[in-house]
Parts: C-alpha cells; sequence; structure tokens
C-alpha cells in the first residue's frame, strides 16, 4: 500500500502557519515579560518599540499577554485532543477486533455520551468546579472520543476484513504487525483532520466557557476572555482585539488547510 | 406513485437509539446537577433559606430547617436515588433566584429557542443551497473556490465574535436592524443569521459536494444526452440525491447549532434557554441549570430523530426496507 | 411538471437583492414613530422579585409607586404621598397628611390604613424600616401617626427609600410576600416577566400632570457592550448603566445626548476586620497604601476626579472633609509595614511569616461580582497591585448576594462592591447600616470598634449643628484611620438618550427617572 507522504501546498501553508504559533507560543512566554504588570497611566496605548502589540486596558503588554494566551489556550487544547484520541483509537481497534459484547457496550456507551452536546457537557463540569483545567479535560475528552472511537472502528472493520490482512494473518504475522502496518497508515489521515476538527472546538470551547463567566480565572490570559475583555475598546484600540482574534483564526486556519483534501471532480 | 409502506423495522429503531438517548441525557444531567448542589462551595441549604426568607431574617437555625427538610445531609447515594426519583416524576423544582417552578419557566423560553433554531437552520439552508450548487455546477471554477475561502473563514471564527461583528457592522450600517432583544419584528434576523452563516460554511461544502457528484455521475450525463437542459436535468435528478446528503448533515450540525444558541442567545439578549442557562450557571442557581440543561439535551435529541425520519422519508430505498 | 425553480441568472440576481433590500428596510416600515411606540428603557438590573426590598428600586424609579415622602437634590425631604406633616416637639411624633386623591392603581384610594400596613409589612424586610426604633403607626381618619421608641433623626430619609414603598392592601398576600405590584404612581404595569422586562401605560388613576410619553418598556441587559450597542442602533431610547469604555466612545456619538452624573458612591474594599491576619492595623494600612488610585480612576473609570481620597464623596457636603489627609499609593511604606509585622517576600514575591501552626502564606480571597461592570476590572488591578507588595490575592467572581452570604458564615476575607451613600437622603442611614454596633453585610465586619456606633448613636438625638459637625467628623476619622472598608474610588451614572427625547436628567439620588417629566420633540 503506497501512502502518499507529499504534501500539497495548502497543507505546506498551514503546516508552516502552525509550526509558526507554536514557537510564538513555546517560546514566546520566556522572551517576552511579565504578563501581570500593569502600567495604568499607559492603558490603550499603540503599538511601538516598547510593547510591540501595546499595552491593553489595564496597561499590561499586549504581546505578554498574547504569548501566554497562546500556551495556555494552544496547549490546553492539544493536551485534551490527546486525552480525546488515545482512548478514542485504542477503543476502535479494539472493538473492531474483538466484536462481539465488547463492541456492542462500547457503540452504546458512545450513543449515550453523543446525547449531550459537548459544549453542554463542558459547561455542567465547568460549573462543578469553576476555573479549574481538568472539567476542561475531561469534558473535551468525553465529548470528542467518540468520534475518534466511531471512525477508527469503521475503518479498522474494513481493512481487518481485506484480503491483505487476511494473507499477512495467514502468514502467520501477531496482531501487532498488523495493526501497525495495515492499520495504522489507513487511519493516519483521518486522524490528522479530526485531530484538527478537535483542536478548533477545544480552543472554541474554553473562548464560549470565557464567555460565559466559567473559564479561567484571572490574572491568567486566555484567549476568549481576552477577546471579551477587550471587545469594549474596539473603537479606541481596535488592534487589541485583532491580536487574540488573529491568533485563534490563524490557528484554526492552519488546522482546516492541513486536512487531507478528497477532491471529487 | 410513491410507494409509502414505511419500514417498522427502521421506525423501531429511531426510536429505540432516540429513546435510550432521551434516558442517557436525563440520567446524566440529574447526575452532574446533584453533584453540583453538593460539591459547589457554598452553602445551598444557606442560599435556600435565604432566598425564602431574605438575607436578613435568616439565621442559621433556618438552613438548618432547610437541610433537614431537602435531605441535603442525607448519604449521597440515598439522595441521589431521591434525586433520580424526582426527576422520572417530572419535577425539576424551583428555581433559587426566582422561586418560581423551572417546568414553567422552561417551557416558557423553549417557543424562544425553537424559533430561533428553526430561522437560523431555514436560513442556512437558504443560504447554502444555492452557493453549493453554483459552486458544485463547476468544481474549482470561481465560484467554487470563493466559496471554499469563505467557508474556512467562517469556520475559523468563534460565533459569539461573529454575531458581534454583525451587530457592529448592523448598528453601523443600518438603522433598521436591531442589535438585541426582543418582541420587535426584526429582532430574529441578527442572531439567525450569525448562526445560519457559520452552518452554511460547512452546509455548502456538503451540497457542493454531492453536486459535483452529481454532475460526474452517468445518469446525468444521460439527461443532457437526451435534450435536457443543464438546470432541469440537475432538477429532476440531482436535487433529491443532492439534497440527502445535506439533511443527513444538518443532523451532525445540531450540535453546533445547541451550542452557537446558548451562546448567542446570551449575546442578543434573546429571551430562550440557552439565555437561561447561562445565567443559572451565573448565580449557581442549580435547579434551573439542570432544567435548561435537560430541556436543550432532550430538544438535542428530538431533533436528531427528526432528521432521522426525514432522511427515512426521503431515501425511497431505506423506506422500502431493502 | 413542476416549474423550473431557476430562473435564468441576471433575473436571479435581481430578485434577490430586491428582496434583501425589502427584508432590511421591513423593521422599519413595521415600527410606529417614536410618539406612538412604547418608550423603550434598557439597564443592568433585573427583577430579582416583586418585593420592595428586592427590586423595589426599579418599580419606584419608573414611577410606579410611591414612598411618603421624596427627597429634592439639596437632601430635603419633599412632599410625596403626603402632602405635609407635623413634629412633635420631642421628635418622637410624627403625623403625615395624605394626598386627598391619590389612588392605587386597582382604583382603591390610599388609605392611612394601606399606608400602615405597607409599612409595617416592610419593617419585616431588610432595609431601613428595620433601623427605625418604632413605636407604632396608627392609622386616623386621613393622617398616619407614626410613633418612634428612641430618637431616629433620620426617619424622613428613610421614609423616601425605595423599601418603604406604599402598595395597594391587594398586593400582598395574608404572610406579607407581594404577589403583584399595585402602586399610586403616574405608570400602572401592564406586564411583568421576570427577571429580564416589564411594560408600563398611563395610569388614568393618577392625580397629578398627565405624562407625555404613554407607555414604557424597560428591559434587563446584562451586558454593558451590549447595552451600549442597544443605544447606538436606536433600539433603546434610554440606556443606563454605561461601562466606561462606552460612556468614552458614544460622548463622541454624533447624534445621542450622552449624559453623566457623579453620584454619591463609593467602590471600596470591604475587609474582615476579624480575619487572624485583617485584625492587624498596619495589614490593612499596608494594602491601603498599595491600591493606585488615581490610576484605576484614570484608566478604568476614565474621570481622574474619581479617585477617593476619602470614604464619602465631596457631593455629600455635610460629611465630606476635606481636611483628612487623601488616602495615595505608597509602596515603599506599604512595604515596610508588611515587613515590620514579620512578613518577609519568599522567592515568588509572596511574603511569608511563621505563625503559631508553622509557615504562613499571605494569600487572601477577594470576592466580586460583575453588576457594575467596571468591579471585575478594578477587582483585576487591585489583584496585581496587592502582588506587587507581596499579597497573594485569588479573585472570586460571583454574583451580587455572594458578599452578605459570606459575611454572615464567617468567611468572607476582601470583597469589592459599591455602596451608594446617597440612597437614603442621609448618609447616616446607611452608615448605620453598616456600621453598627453589629457591622453590616456591606459594611464592618468583626471590626469591634465602639466609637463609630456611638457617635452614629449619639446623632440621632436633638443637638445644635456644631455638636453634630463634630460627631460626624469622629466617625469619618475613624473609619478613616481604622480603615475596617478602603475606599478606592467614588462612581458616575451615565446614560445614553435618545436625541429627540426631551427633558431628560440624571438623578444624583438615583431615585427617580423622571419619566413623567420626558417627552417627544424633533431630533
Amino acid at each position: 500500500m503506497n501512502v502518499d507522504l507529499a504534501l500539497t501546498r495548502r497543507q505546506r501553508i498551514g503546516a508552516a502557519l502552525l509550526v509558526a504559533i507554536a514557537l510564538f507560543c513555546a517560546a514566546g512566554p520566556a522572551l517576552v515579560g511579565d504578563p501581570r504588570v500593569l502600567d495604568l497611566m499607559n492603558f490603550l496605548s499603540a503599538p511601538g518599540l516598547e510593547h510591540w502589540l501595546g499595552t491593553d486596558h489595564l496597561g499590561r503588554s499586549m504581546v505578554a499577554r498574547l504569548a501566554h494566551a497562546g500556551q495556555l489556550s494552544l496547549g490546553l487544547a492539544a493536551l485534551s485532543v490527546l486525552s480525546a484520541a488515545i482512548p478514542g483509537v485504542l477503543l476502535g481497534i479494539v472493538a473492531a477486533w474483538r466484536g462481539g459484547w465488547l463492541e456492542r457496550a462500547c457503540v452504546v456507551l458512545a450513543d449515550s455520551v453523543l446525547a449531550l452536546p459537548g459544549l453542554l457537557l463542558v459547561l455542567l463540569l465547568a460549573t462543578l468546579a469553576p476555573g479549574a483545567f481538568w472539567p476542561l479535560y475531561l469534558g473535551l475528552a468525553l465529548a470528542f472520543w467518540v468520534e475518534y472511537f466511531r471512525v477508527v472502528r469503521a475503518s479498522a472493520r474494513s481493512i481487518l476484513a481485506s484480503p491483505a490482512v487476511e494473507a499477512s494473518r495467514l502468514l502467520g504475522f501477531g496482531s501487532f504487525y498488523l495493526v501497525r502496518s495495515h492499520v495504522w497508515p489507513e487511519l493516519r489521515p483521518v486522524l490528522l483532520t479530526l485531530a484538527s476538527f478537535g483542536m478548533a472546538a477545544a480552543v472554541l470551547a474554553m473562548a464560549a466557557l470565557g464567555f460565559v463567566g466559567v473559564g479561567i480565572k484571572p490574572p491568567r490570559p486566555e484567549l476568549g476572555v481576552m477577546m471579551i475583555e477587550l471587545l469594549p475598546y474596539y473603537q479606541e484600540a481596535p488592534w487589541l482585539i485583532a491580536a487574540p482574534v488573529l491568533l485563534l483564526t490563524l490557528t484554526l486556519l492552519g488546522l482546516v488547510l492541513i486536512r487531507p483534501q478528497e477532491a471529487v471532480a | 406513485m410513491q410507494d409509502t409502506r414505511f419500514n417498522s423495522r427502521a421506525l423501531l429503531g429511531i426510536a429505540l437509539r432516540r429513546g435510550g438517548q432521551a434516558g442517557a441525557v436525563a440520567l446524566l444531567v440529574g447526575t452532574l446537577s446533584f453533584f453540583m448542589m453538593r460539591w459547589l462551595p457554598g452553602d445551598f441549604a444557606y442560599r435556600i433559606a435565604a432566598g425564602r426568607y431574605g438575607y436578613d431574617l435568616v439565621s442559621a437555625e433556618a438552613a438548618e430547617a432547610v437541610r433537614r427538610e431537602l435531605g441535603l445531609d442525607a448519604p449521597w447515594y440515598t439522595a441521589l436515588a431521591d434525586w433520580w426519583l424526582q426527576l422520572l416524576r417530572f419535577d425539576l423544582g424551583e428555581s433559587l433566584v426566582t422561586g418560581h417552578r423551572i417546568i414553567d419557566e422552561v417551557a416558557h423560553q423553549l417557543g424562544h429557542t425553537l424559533s430561533l433554531a428553526f430561522a437560523a437552520i431555514a436560513l442556512s439552508v437558504v443560504i447554502a443551497l444555492p452557493l453549493g450548487i453554483a459552486a458544485g455546477l463547476r468544481p474549482r471554477g470561481w465560484a467554487d473556490r470563493l466559496g471554499e475561502g469563505a467557508a474556512i473563514a467562517l469556520r475559523a471564527f468563534p460565533p459569539f465574535l461573529l454575531g458581534l461583528l454583525l451587530v457592529i457592522a448592523a448598528a453601523n450600517l443600518s438603522d433598521a436592524i436591531p442589535a438585541a432583544g426582543h418582541g420587535e419584528a426584526g429582532n430574529l434576523l441578527l442572531p439567525a443569521l450569525t448562526l445560519a452563516l457559520g452552518l452554511a460554511a460547512a452546509s455548502s461544502r456538503v451540497a457542493r459536494e454531492s453536486v459535483a457528484r452529481v454532475v460526474a455521475s452517468d445518469y446525468y450525463a444521460f439527461a443532457l444526452t437526451k435534450g435536457l437542459s443543464p438546470r432541469l436535468a440537475l432538477w429532476r435528478h440531482g436535487v433529491r440525491n443532492a439534497a440527502l446528503p445535506v439533511i443527513a448533515y444538518l443532523g451532525v450540525q445540531l450540535a453546533f447549532v445547541i451550542e452557537g444558541v446558548v451562546i448567542l442567545e446570551t449575546l442578543f439578549a434573546w429571551p430562550g434557554i440557552g439565555h437561561a442557562l447561562v445565567h443559572a450557571v451565573f448565580w449557581r442557581d442549580v435547579p434551573m441549570i439542570q432544567g435548561t440543561c435537560l430541556m436543550l439535551g432532550l430538544c438535542f435529541v428530538l431533533l436528531n430523530a427528526a432528521v432521522d425520519l426525514a432522511c427515512l422519508l426521503l431515501d425511497p430505498r431505506r423506506r422500502r426496507g431493502t | 411538471m413542476g416549474r423550473s425553480l431557476f430562473m435564468p441568472g441576471r433575473r436571479r440576481w435581481l430578485a434577490a437583492g430586491l428582496a434583501s433590500s425589502g427584508l432590511a428596510a421591513w423593521p422599519r416600515w413595521l415600527q410606529a414613530g417614536p410618539s406612538v411606540r412604547a418608550l423603550r428603557v434598557v439597564g443592568p438590573w433585573e427583577i430579582t422579585g416583586l418585593d420592595p426590598s428586592r427590586a423595589g428600586y426599579l418599580f419606584s424609579r419608573h414611577g410606579v409607586s410611591e414612598t411618603l415622602l421624596d427627597i429634592a437634590e439639596d437632601g430635603n425631604p419633599t412632599p410625596a404621598l403626603a402632602t405635609h406633616w407635623e413634629v412633635s416637639a420631642d421628635q418622637r411624633h410624627w403625623r403625615f397628611h395624605l394626598r386627598p386623591q391619590a389612588r392605587f392603581h386597582d382604583g382603591s384610594p390610599v388609605t392611612p390604613q394601606a399606608v400602615a400596613a405597607a409599612l409595617q409589612f416592610a419593617r419585616r424586610k431588610p432595609g431601613g424600616m428595620g433601623l427605625v426604633p418604632l413605636e407604632a403607626i396608627d392609622a386616623g381618619t386621613d393622617v398616619v401617626d407614626v410613633r418612634l421608641a428612641a430618637d431616629f433623626a433620620a426617619l424622613p430619609a428613610v421614609l423616601a427609600h425605595s423599601s418603604a414603598q406604599i402598595l395597594a392592601p391587594a398586593s400582598y398576600s395574608t404572610g406579607g410576600s407581594v404577589r403583584r405590584v399595585i402602586g399610586s404612581g403616574p405608570y400602572q404595569l401592564t406586564g411583568i416577566e421576570p427577571p429580564q422586562r416589564f411594560s408600563l401605560a398611563r395610569s388614568p388613576h393618577w392625580d397629578g400632570p398627565r405624562p407625555a410619553i404613554a407607555a414604557v418598556d424597560y428591559l434587563a441587559v446584562g451586558r454593558g457592550e451590549s447595552r451600549a450597542l442597544l443605544a447606538e442602533s436606536g433600539q433603546a431610547d434610554i440606556v443606563y448603566g454605561l461601562d466606561p469604555a462606552s460612556w468614552q466612545r458614544l460622548k463622541r456619538h454624533a447624534r445621542l445626548q450622552v449624559h453623566s452624573v457623579p453620584l454619591p458612591r463609593t467602590i471600596y474594599l470591604k475587609l474582615n476586620a476579624g480575619h487572624r491576619w485583617l485584625a492587624e492595623l498596619p495589614l490593612r494600612q499596608a494594602i491601603s497604601l498599595a491600591i493606585d488610585r488615581a490610576g484605576i480612576a484614570h484608566a478604568i473609570l476614565r474621570d481622574p476626579q474619581a479617585a477617593a481620597s476619602q470614604l464619602l464623596p465631596p457631593a455629600l457636603a455635610q460629611w465630606h472633609d476635606a481636611d483628612l489627609p487623601a488616602m495615595g499609593q505608597d509602596i515603599a511604606v506599604a512595604r515596610q509595614l508588611l515587613a515590620a509585622a514579620g512578613w518577609q517576600p519568599a522567592a515568588d514575591g509572596i511574603r511569608v511569616r511563621q505563625g503559631a501552626k508553622g509557615g504562613e502564606r499571605l494569600a487572601l480571597t477577594l470576592r466580586t461580582f460583575p453588576d457594575r461592570p467596571e468591579l471585575p476590572i478594578i477587582a483585576a488591578a487591585v489583584q496585581e497591585q496587592l502582588r506587587q507588595v507581596g499579597i497573594a490575592v485569588e479573585v472570586l467572581l460571583g454574583n451580587a448576594s455572594d458578599v452578605p452570604a459570606a459575611h454572615r458564615q464567617g468567611t468572607l476575607e476582601l470583597a469589592l462592591g459599591a455602596r451608594g451613600y446617597g440612597i437614603y437622603a442621609d448618609p447616616m442611614v446607611t452608615l448605620l447600616q453598616d456600621f453598627g454596633p453589629e457591622g453590616g453585610d456591606w459594611g464592618a465586619m468583626n471590626w469591634g470598634n465602639q466609637t463609630v456606633p456611638a457617635a452614629l448613636a449619639a446623632l440621632q438625638g436633638p443637638l445644635r449643628e456644631r455638636d453634630r459637625h463634630a460627631l460626624r467628623r469622629t466617625v469619618t476619622r475613624t473609619l478613616h484611620e481604622e480603615l475596617p472598608v478602603i475606599p478606592i474610588a467614588w462612581n458616575l451614572l451615565a446614560a445614553a438618550v435618545h436625541p429627540a427625547l426631551r427633558g431628560f436628567t440624571l438623578d444624583p439620588l438615583e431615585r427617580s427617572y423622571r419619566l413623567e417629566r420626558l417627552l417627544w420633540g424633533e431630533a
């Protein structure tokens, strides 16, 4: 089976975007100043030499807040995607492999979790422990693992029934080898797509939680909360709200671009 | 002539599946709300007593009385069982803030939420179908590329931000479009449009895919050789084939609708269930949180069932049981 | 065979264009002109209940209910439901003569029995009436007699407050809770949907001059930006509660009228003076010295005049003491005070010391609420400013009822709130509520000071003005030095008004929106 690893041009653009943003979020907080320090007399200042993106309504450096917020939001999103993907993929493969009552039980479980829209589940959990991180992980993981489970189970089932796998099995190869060399390469592009969906949804969910008021507590900067805080100043200092919006949009854009495309015509 | 014999097995399957989901929603929401009552910081017995007698008159004894009355002291497994029994009886309790029965309030707000959801879905189909068809008729044409770019841009925007942008644009461009609130004729436009744009971003792509598939198919080419104009051929042979994936995709998008409703109702001060939920979360009004979440979850399951039925109706293969 | 849905391209675009322009213009056609439709008022306050002690201020401000007395802007009582009154020589017997033509909205006359009943109900609820040392309220033929058991100079202020509003007997259920709001003012309730909205219409039973505005709709909108957008888009005719940023933005708007008035309302930090650390005065002083009031006034409230130099603002002339040294920021002295008390900075900058049970980290919780949009922002600023001197503060954003609840349960450490010292015409009533012997929900907590309650009690009796002045000075000076609460800034009220609305004024005492004086003119 030939797996095409060459990235199309749009995938390259997407990857470049994501790498740049990841660098900014990973290395940025160490390089820029303290996001907490106030300079009240110098509030809402325009981008300049001292503060590259200006200062917010409390005189805090925007670039520092953006870097820390990016690290927090995107880091949390990546973590919750992993927390959803790992159990989902494992359960999907096991269910497709074993079948029987285990598979049926997993399907019923998945269906019942799907019954409640993900944001509501995260909202309920976040209300239980406002401002904490674990409701976000748990809620997002619970809401998203189902996607991985269903997709992986469907793909794995069809792959495991294919003649190539049948042949390998007859030749005596163990289950681990079968999964690694037959199932995994087929799954990769789909998983990448799902991961990008999941990251986008996770970041948006955190922003929504901040909007509703059960998000991360101040003074930790978080993208969604920043957007809401800076909204009233959209006329006086539009560059301020543009910053987190742009970071979020570019991240999501990168995630969308990086998905493998299936052309029809 | 259409075959109207319904496949009773398929119907039973839908009923079982969605019924089971409804039960799962109730269980999940109820249990989480119960633990919210117990774990949230702040003394709930005290708050309820203060709500009844007023802050000035409430005392530790009054809080104790409330605690005994509501059984908040009981071990959690018996209290949880009681809680579930209450839910089964459809007794959702009273709001900690206003003291009114939750059922009454939620029933009142349901109409507003449903009108917003339906308007948004209808608007999204109106926006997505023409755009998707135009894009699918000429894949890789300018309409297709433009549509794809717009879809990506729209999907990358948080719904509340999109809503705010529309509000700002509307406020600055036209005096006639209302920014928020309820009760005037045009109030529905902006919230529905915000939600519809997000929905249409994805469903226009789905429409495009299915139209492109139809255009590339054999029966379409055959229709053209028969002498039908492209539009007539599409209408007669393609629309139903193209519409089915869009409607099925609506089912997938329902989660987006429900989540969007929660945020946008708050933003636009639309007095629906989403607004009430956000409100209740802010006030830590646990019975109200339970009631609104339950209602939203049940709506979600119901709408999903409706989509299942619609797919069943539209797809003659499934209808006849093949 | 059905007609094809797809018209040729150009015609389709034309039709779509016409349809969308029609859609955009449709609301304008349906909208009646301003003189015909209801006046739309928007504010942040929700209708949390019908009882006068809960959201009664909403109904009295909109002219639905009345109180016995009104207060003029100079602070003196003026007639409302009572046309005139007499006071006995010992100041303990007050006789109020009621307005003969006054009627409730259900048509029943405003009788002395109704007034007495309403006041008795108000006594049992939170509010100023509970403070009054009442002996009896008697209803005569056209008079209401109020007899006091002890001296209480602020009785007119309490009777003028919205918690003592007079509702018809039919409003109350047997237990004293309010089922319907039936007042006696120029507007009556035609519909109410708590907590968000209610609608009013002119009352046919009103005996005063007929208001020009026939109907009013009130809508509670929680978010400050949404309220400002409603004003800009012309969807609301009056918008109250503009946050400072929107206020700045709307001031430059071409057509909106923007009014503002300084309020006798103080934004302050409430402290638990019985807390194991906060009981020490140097720590409270250090907290006060760490706060940059000028910066907060400049950046957050957008009004340099708002920086509080003491608790009571200059608008309350009798109580504001120009001789008191202004509170300001001095980080160096704050650090010295903390170091002298044994608090040394650890590696993360937060101070620690060795206490009775081992090492203690100077970390406190600060409760606040977003009902006033500037409070969470000020909380964030205060949190950072205290961190600069080594105090770790965790901000707990809840709702306003959390503060009294935490006060009563003893779990409060710090709280940021706003207190209107002018809601009763005489600040003494609010000071009595806050700094009485037991402290108050929004005032002192576990303070234990004797001077202030004694001075406030002494102020009730008959005194010469010179002695009153001295007692007031004692109160303000003690509060200023002992810091059971720490003032931060004074507030102002800003409102945006439709350009065609005439006669709009803002009441600095926030008693009334004066809707009955408004009329529509030319834009």
